[in-house]
């Protein structure tokens, strides 16, 4: 007795259930319904039906290589009945099983997270696209335009008094200039 | 609106596929093929006479697994959208049953190779010494 896995699904088959296909060149399909087996007659790829394990794994949806799917093995040697080997065998396999689970967890877990991060990152950018819808542009205009406006004024104000003063200082400047030079022409 | 929105499913897998899907009028699959292409595309080509088979079974096309009446229907059917999609369909390795079992747990995922199909040379060209090749395809680096 032998629990298979399925040709489509990869599920387990139990003894007693699903049905099987034998090709002439003696290859056995194995499935584990009939779902699976008409997808298979209808000629579907595994691959790239999407509620199926190779699927699943091919598009990086699980955890695919790990090296604790390196102990589940076909092993045709048969091996003789040993209490203790057979204990020992269990405990491995519920503990393999345990940390296997706790991988697959911690891998899906860690890609939903970084779903979450992509929708932290577009939530962020769709406010600041569209923000207008939360704050009205033209909330606070009239305010605004006043103190520009007053702004313009005091800085119009400004350059008139620094240029008229500026003017001055130079003309005076110059005639200082001039007249010290006069002086200095004087005195030599 | 304020009609009923399910719509009852009177005919469901009633469609003109159901006799091709029957595995009495089963075709070879691509992991056949495959396997054929791998092994004996040469002796394919170049068969023995065979008076049953259409064309005497002078004229197969092994990627689609099918025979000619003569040379020129061949050609006609490489040059076809059946025969480009069948190309195509076999760049990647096809799915196996160990697929299967390492998708289930029993060893890591191998992810498939791609390979490049072209179509198989003729027969003057096989008997020269042509062999029909399947060469893997430099993947594009990604991360």
């Amino acid at each position: 007795m032998r629990i298979e896995t399925c040709y489509f699904c990869s599920s387990k088959i139990y003894p007693g259930h699903g049905i099987q296909f034998v090709r002439n060149d003696c290859k056995i399909f194995k499935f584990c319904r009939s779902k699976c087996h008409r997808a298979f007659k209808k000629k579907k790829n595994p691959r790239k039906v999407r509620w199926t394990k190779a699927f699943r794994k091919a598009a990086g949806k699980e955890l695919s290589i790990d090296p604790s799917f390196e102990f589940e093995k076909r092993r045709n040697m048969p091996v003789k009945y040993n209490r203790e080997i057979w204990t020992k065998t269990l405990d491995a396999i519920k503990r393999i099983n345990t940390i296997k689970e706790r991988r697959q967890g911690q891998f899906i877990m860690e890609r939903l997270r970084k779903g979450r991060e992509h929708e932290i990152e577009s939530d962020v950018k769709d406010v600041q696209r569209n923000i207008a819808l939360i704050r009205s542009p033209a909330a606070g205009l009239k305010e605004r335009r006043a103190k520009e406006e007053a702004a313009k004024m005091d800085a119009e104000s400004d350059e008139e008094e620094i240029t008229y003063v500026d003017a001055r200082e130079l003309e005076k400047k110059l005639e200082e200039s001039t007249m010290d030079e006069d002086y200095e022409m004087l005195k030599a | 609106m304020g009609m009923v929105q399910k719509r009852k499913k009177m005919h469901s897998g009633d469609t003109h596929l159901r006799r091709r899907w029957r595995v009495r009028s089963r075709k070879r699959d691509l992991d056949e093929i495959d396997n054929d292409l791998k092994t004996n595309a040469e002796g394919l080509i170049n068969q023995e006479v065979d008076l049953d088979k259409p064309g005497f079974a002078q004229f197969y096309c092994v990627h689609c697994a099918k025979y000619f009446i003569d040379d020129q229907a061949m050609q006609q059917h490489f040059r076809t959208k059946v025969h480009k999609r069948r190309l195509k369909a076999l760049e990647v390795e096809p799915y196996s049953i160990e697929e299967a079992e390492r998708a289930a747990g029993h060893g890591s995922y191998v992810a498939p190779k791609k390979r490049r199909m072209e179509t198989q040379p003729s027969k003057e060209e096989v008997a020269k010494g042509k062999k029909v090749k399947i060469e893997l395809k430099e993947e594009k680096m990604t991360e």
